[in-house]
């Protein structure tokens, strides 16, 4: 039997096709092959300026980038010549850092396939190179090689995929040296520059040298760059680790189970998959809310987290019943508790220490000793992760982990100690200990083996002195992951091009006008906290013929000058939010946008997207409309002037009678709103004037928030415009409405509270809806006590969810409550200038009232695919919620640094006392309690030895204060949440001190630095108790 | 064509006369010394082209053409599914027992996890479809035809062993005991049916089998199946094993083998004392008998192994008869008649006129069947060249 083959030898287009097999599996468990057809080009530019040959192949349709790599690259000693930088998947791996140094890594060529398989690896770090390759001025050129005739390179029979991508890195460099040499050959050869690869695969390296191809190790080619010592240290820590310690045998944390036994056990309903939450009093203990159970499960003790870090995504086990606790009642600080570890020492390292050892055992026994109400909680271990959510973290080294040979540029390793409480130490291999002591620096976590105690990691960059304003704010901003880097060239191209003198078009027959109410005729005015510049809303109100009365809301209509999808777009909608700091905005829309085109300014015409409503004298709406508009606010008011002039008696012009009108209606509709069920939530804030000149008492700038009747009456009519469009755009767009809801919580939140408040002062709490609750709320005071009700109001808070944004399409209609508000419906549509969801809104709004704009596209504006709206609500609620974190930090680190200069300016005349202040309990654990402190918005730990007991003496330093703890006991008594503090031996004596939740206690106040031992130089805000029961 | 449409014998009825039958007939039945139409010798096989892997978003595939123009393509694709029944019924304490046992074995070969499943390997799980230019889907050619293909190949069970399939097919089908793979083997004549398709579907079917590839599995045991997606690394429906005889180096290119085959159908027919491979139209419309002889090589010895036989309604039932001079009115009575002699076929035992053509009446002798199974089954016969001819094709 004879048999042939087809001879495709002889057709000439089989070269340029080929094909890429892969296996996927899809989610619902299917397994397919996959191949895609490859078209295979040659006219793909190099993109360097040295070639003479590619300008003119490439294809002008397609919108090839300007060529960037450098007609003279840098050199170096080794390459006097310059060079083009060819990077494999694992040197970036290694070294993103490296890469994105300023100061080294200039005209890299990054390969289409190198690209993909760190998309593959590691997505954090795909998406940091895929930035890095935007920007223009580190000339990273991405490269198609694949697509290119010349650099595509076919597997192999029996070739691994590995082999296979590091022959295409070479295959690119010899096509790049060639084909520079080609098209320069006029020019002297002198100016070719080299291509050399950096790889760390010896493999790899050895095949280089064969063929001729310049290759480096990442470590390699950074000693021969300038800085070398700086540059080493940010290279990854987990490659050196994973070759030295093979050998090691000793293993700390037990292994993850396999992906795929992780997925049957997932899909079984025995393993649950959750993110892992690290209690911020006690960093042994973690917390997982999973979909199965109502309340989250414990994760307890280092063993159980098996290397999880807060924020992972992790898979857990349930534990025997035997294994189950109650939450811990005790405050346990890593700093304390684990001193004097030894950075350099793996061999006697036991997962827990001794000490860890016997804390745990503290709470073992107070679970067991428990009755009814603290019953063992369910607990739970790691056995996998689904995904890592690492970040880079701001943190300090450690002080007394660098060891004696501090000035050598030896490497050692070093503990950096992480600003989040929640982050384990993490350990950092650096040349340059010396120099980072008492810096706020930079550091990634690479691994965590299993045979490492803690994770290993990186230095990035140094921020600065501690405690110095650039660098506690950039930190800040850096642990909230807030994006403050200026606005690129890119967004800014976005802005109109007339700047600061752009006018409302004069001519009505302008296109600007199309669609547009001219209401300039309105008086309109606006109220804002003074000194405010981006004034997002105005206000207006007019009698009408038939008594009732006109009233509008008018926005600035940002969706004007912010078009989708362009640049300034897509930077905004990843900012998400401006943020506030005490001495910063970081804004989401360049400043000319936000302060001055589309800020409601008085005096001058400005665009506006009005909400007008006609409403009896009773509030009632009779009817509402929407239209973009043009208007001219007659003045811009702050608070205290707004309130000033109404209650003047004197002024009885219009614009007067019209706030008095808006005041009257905001009343009654606040009445409305109370009535069905919204609650008066409180939020410990407080605000800082910066005015503050050098005289005087810095503390003076720190006030706590006066709430005035303008206030509300501002708030009141953004929330009915909010609830009116919400309504209207849910109308028009039931799937993708951009919405804002806060779920209702669920009871067993509120039980923690409620048996407090049952057990301290007789009080109900009626959590079964948000009217009830509201009410119960009213009932809870303390004529002793008057910020009581805002305490449990406080505490309250904390037990709900927070509010979010939504798709209208991914819950159901009764599911968009809005529980805070007591509203069917909200949105968010009042501050386009500084929260992207507005934005979002008021295209949606446009869409919906069938406004045109300038060029009839804004209806197709308006709408968005769901899938995009959702990805864009996941990131914004993130960036609210690191906004509010962040602005919350600032204010806590300004009081902090007023109450220093205040100690500061004490301690020339001798004493450094601090300030008296009244203090309430807010928790009571075994070893200490938390106070919140109105005066300052603050809460601080006060442990044992910050109990000033009767004839002790207030001015010990911190070091002093530090030795009573040993001699101090506690007896706490988790049923009345009470705490009793008694010097040893002295039990029976007046010198003890009882607390209990709730309480109000004299604190003293102050800010002190630690002198010795861990975490010198450390600053924080002490609190001491002066009096107790 | 409503008439062919109907018939399950083996192929359309050629419009051949009578006399062209009795003729083709003669030459087929000369004792020890066929003449076929084509000149081919009685065990030959018409030159056939085939190629492998032509569809690349198939998990296997193959093409083959005859030489008349006949042309198939297979393609096999391969799907995940939950076996019913399975480990749900089992509780989760026996589940980690059963995974824990089957980690200690795991040193072994996969062979012993296969064994474990074997024994709910199901029939169903292949499913094939052939689909026949100018047939419906369900019409009986096609649906008998694929029914033909589909039993020997889910029935061949082989032994164990390096390269060996316990279970055959429908245990390599099992990954473990919750999951399964449903193979779906479809079959497409590109041209009309010029002689009856099976044995140019059943080599087609049978190379794309052989090129068929399953994701490499990556889970342990009675874990939900996780796979490599990395192609490369997929594994062969069929295992193969490095050769180590030197008898089959002749093929080129060829390292390793397969010890485990999917089973070919050779259409045999008789006619009169011979017997003839690979028949083609005309010689089917004169076949005593037609016979569907399945085979497959066996593991343990070099020889093959019978798997089923499936005898097919032979067309020449229904074909025109010739009629005798001494019927022939026209004829009757002329001195031609006389000539005519009665002869008893020996094949069929019954009376004819020589040079007469009479449709047959179906029936074979049991000496028939013996002979046509033995010249394939034989050592150097029919069906181990068949099969080595095969995979010279096969490989790469």
């Amino acid at each position: 039997m004879k048999s042939l083959r087809r001879d495709f030898s002889s057709d000439p287009h089989t070269a340029n096709v080929t094909s890429k097999v892969f296996v996927r599996s899809t989610k619902s468990g299917k397994v397919q092959k996959i191949v895609r057809e490859l078209y295979l080009r040659q006219d793909i530019p190099c993109s360097s300026r040295l070639c003479t040959i590619c300008p003119a192949v490439a294809p002008e349709d397609a919108n090839v980038a300007p060529f960037v790599l450098s007609e003279q690259p840098a050199g170096t000693a080794a390459f006097p010549r310059g060079h083009y930088i060819v990077p494999d998947t694992n040197a970036l791996l290694n070294g993103m850092d490296l890469f994105e140094h300023t100061g080294a890594f200039y005209d890299v060529i990054i390969l289409q396939t190198v690209l993909e398989e760190l998309k593959n690896q590691s997505l954090p770090l795909y998406n940091r190179l895929l930035a890095l390759i935007k920007t223009d001025e580190k000339r990273f050129y991405l490269f198609f090689n694949e697509f290119r005739l010349e650099t595509h390179v076919k597997r192999g029979q029996d070739e691994s995929i590995n082999d296979r991508n590091d022959r295409a890195v070479r295959t690119v460099a010899k096509w790049y040296t060639e084909h520079l040499r080609a098209v320069t050959k006029s020019k002297k050869e002198k100016s070719i520059p080299t291509i050399v690869v950096i790889t760390d695969d010896k493999e790899n390296l050895r095949k280089a040298k064969e063929e001729n191809v310049t290759a480096l190790s990442l470590e390699n080619y950074v000693s021969g760059l300038e800085d070398a010592d700086k540059l080493l240290d940010m290279i990854n820590e987990s490659r050196e680790a994973r070759h030295a310690k093979e050998t090691s045998g000793e293993l700390f944390y037990p292994e993850y189970y396999s992906m795929s036994k992780m997925m049957t056990g997932l899909r079984a309903g025995n393993l649950h998959q959750g993110v892992f939450n690290v209690s911020p009093y006690n960093y042994l203990e973690g917390s997982i809310k999973v979909a199965a159970f109502d309340r989250p499960l414990i994760i307890m003790g280092r063993h159980n987290s098996n290397r999880a870090i807060s924020g992972d995504v992790v898979v857990i086990e349930v534990l025997p019943k035997v294994q189950w606790k109650s939450p811990s009642t005790k405050i346990v600080e890593e700093e304390i508790v684990t001193k004097n570890d030894n950075p350099d020492a793996d061999d006697n390292e036991a997962v827990v220490t001794e000490r860890e050892q016997r804390a745990l055992q503290e709470e073992v026994r107070q679970a067991h000793g428990k009755n009814l109400e603290g019953r063992p909680q369910p607990t739970a271990k790691v056995v996998g992760i689904v995904k890592r959510n690492w970040r880079q973290y701001v943190g300090t080294v450690d002080s007394s982990s660098t060891g004696s040979q501090a000035t050598g540029r030896r490497q050692q390793n070093v503990f950096v100690l992480p600003m989040d409480k929640k982050v384990p130490k993490i350990r950092v291999r650096t040349r340059q200990a010396a120099d980072l002591l008492g810096q706020r620096i930079l550091v990634t976590i690479d691994a965590w083996n299993r045979d490492s105690r803690y994770p290993t990691g990186h230095f990035i960059r140094s921020l600065g002195e501690l405690e110095t304003k650039g660098a506690e704010t950039e930190a800040l901003l850096l642990e909230w992951d807030v994006q403050y880097k200026p606005f690129p060239k890119s967004v800014l191209d976005c802005l109109p091009k007339e700047g600061h003198d752009w006018r409302v078009p004069v001519s009505k027959d302008d296109k600007g006008w199309n669609g547009r109410r001219d209401l300039r005729d309105l008086l309109i005015c606006s109220i804002d906290p003074p000194g405010c510049q981006d004034i997002d809303d105005a206000l207006h109100a007019r009698p009408l013929p038939n008594g009732n009365f006109e009233v509008g809301v008018h926005i600035a209509d940002v969706s004007h000058f912010v078009k989708p999808n362009n640049a300034m777009d897509l930077e905004a909608s990843i900012r998400g939010t401006t943020v506030y700091l005490v001495d910063k905005r970081i804004d989401m829309l360049p400043h000319l946008l936000g302060t001055d085109l589309c800020s409601l300014k008085p005096y001058v015409e400005r665009y506006a997207f009005s909400v007008l409503w006609e409403m009896t004298p009773n509030a009632e709406v009779v009817s509402s409309d929407f239209t973009k508009s043009v208007i001219r606010s007659r003045e811009a008011f702050s608070y205290e002037q707004a309130q000033l002039r109404i209650d003047d008696p004197s002024k009885t012009d219009d614009l007067t009678q019209s706030m008095r009108t808006l005041l009257q209606l905001s009343k009654i509709l606040r009445q409305k709103r109370m009535d069905a069920g919204a609650l008066n939530l409180a939020s410990p804030e407080v605000r800082i004037e910066a005015d503050n000149d050098e005289v005087g008492d810095p503390l003076a700038d720190v006030k706590t928030k006066a709430m005035l009747a303008t206030n509300s009456l501002v708030e009141e009519f953004m929330l009915h415009a909010n609830i009116t469009v919400a309504a209207k755009i849910y109308s028009t767009f039931p799937q993708t409405a951009m919405l804002r809801r806060h779920a209702t919580p669920p009871p067993q939140n509120f039980e923690e509270l409620i048996n407090q408040l049952t057990k301290k002062r007789d009080m109900r709490l009626d959590v079964s809806s948000s009217g009830a609750l509201a009410n119960s709320l009213d009932r809870c005071t303390d004529s002793d006590n008057p910020f009581f009700n805002t305490l449990v109001r406080i505490l309250a808070t904390r037990c709900m969810t927070s509010a979010e944004y939504f798709c209208a399409g991914a819950h159901a209609e009764s599911e968009f409550r809005h529980y805070g508000l007591a509203s069917p419906i909200y949105t968010h549509f009042t501050s386009p200038i500084r929260r992207y969801a507005d934005l979002l809104v008021h295209r949606q709004l446009s869409a919906a009232i069938n406004y045109e704009g300038e060029d009839g596209r804004a209806t197709i504006e308006g709408s968005i695919t769901r899938n995009r709206l959702e990805d864009i609500c996941r990131n914004i609620n993130y960036r609210h919620r690191n906004a509010q974190y962040a602005g919350r930090a600032s204010i806590e680190y300004y009081v902090g640094q007023a109450l220093k200069a205040r100690g500061e300016k004490l301690a020339a005349d001798g004493v450094d006392s601090g300030i008296e202040e009244d203090g309430y309990v807010m928790r009571v654990f075994e070893n200490g309690v938390v106070v919140f402190v109105p005066r300052f918005g603050i809460e601080g730990v006060v442990r044992l030895e910050d109990f000033v007991l009767p004839g002790d003496s207030t001015n010990r330093s911190v070091a002093e204060r530090r030795e009573l703890v040993t001699r101090r006991e506690s007896d706490f008594d988790p049923e009345e949440y009470t705490l009793k503090v008694a010097e040893k031996g002295h039990e029976s004596s007046d010198r003890t001190m009882c607390v209990e939740l709730f309480q109000r206690v004299r604190v003293n106040v102050s800010s002190v630095k630690e002198e010795a031992g861990r975490g010198v130089g450390k600053r924080r805000v002490r609190i001491l108790i002066l009096n107790g029961k | 064509m409503a008439a062919q449409r109907q018939a399950s014998s083996a192929s359309q009825i050629p419009h051949i006369s009578p006399a062209e039958l009795s003729y083709l007939y003669t030459s087929l039945s000369l004792p020890g010394n066929p003449i076929r139409p084509d000149g081919r010798s009685p065990t030959q096989f018409r030159p056939l082209s085939a190629e492998t892997d032509i569809l690349l978003g198939t998990n296997g595939s193959a093409r083959v053409g005859f030489a008349d123009g006949t042309q198939a393509i297979v393609g096999v694709k391969a799907e995940v599914e939950r076996t019913p029944l399975g480990i749900e019924a089992l509780s989760q304490a026996e589940q980690e027992e059963y995974a824990a046992e089957s980690n200690k074995k795991d040193t072994g070969s996969n062979g012993d996890g296969i064994k474990r499943g074997s024994s709910s390997g199901q029939g169903s799980w292949v499913q094939m479809a052939i689909e026949i230019p100018g047939f419906r889907d369900d019409d009986a050619l096609p649906v008998f035809l694929a029914e033909m293909m589909r039993e020997p190949l889910v029935e061949s069970v082989s032994a164990g062993g390096e390269g060996g399939m316990v279970g055959g097919l429908k245990g390599r089908l099992v990954i473990n005991r919750r999951w399964h793979w449903r193979l779906y083997i479809d079959v497409l004549l590109l041209s009309q049916p010029l002689s009856y398709p099976l044995p140019l579907l059943s080599l087609t079917t049978h190379l794309a089998l052989l090129s068929t590839k399953l994701p490499k599995l990556k889970s342990k045991g009675e874990e939900d199946p996780f796979f490599d997606d990395d192609w490369n690394a997929a594994e062969y429906l069929y295992p193969r094993v490095k050769s180590t005889s030197t008898k089959r180096s002749s093929i080129p290119g060829s390292l390793s083998v397969h010890k485990v085959r999917p089973p070919v159908t050779l259409l045999v027919i008789s006619v009169a004392e011979n017997i003839i491979f690979d028949p083609n139209r005309e010689e089917i419309a004169v076949a005593d008998a037609v016979l569907a002889i399945s085979v497959t090589n066996n593991t343990d010895s070099d020889g093959l192994k019978l798997l089923s036989i499936r005898t097919i309604d032979p067309p020449s039932r229904l074909t025109q008869p010739g009629v005798p001079n001494s019927e022939n009115v026209a004829t009757l009575g002329s001195t031609a008649a006389a000539e005519e002699s009665v002869i008893v076929n020996p094949s069929t035992g019954e009376e004819e006129v020589l040079g007469v053509w009479r449709p047959r009446r179906g029936g074979i002798k049991r000496m028939t069947i013996a002979k046509m199974v033995k010249m394939v089954l034989e050592k150097g016969g029919v069906g181990e060249e068949v099969l080595e001819g095969l995979e010279g094709v096969e490989v790469g």
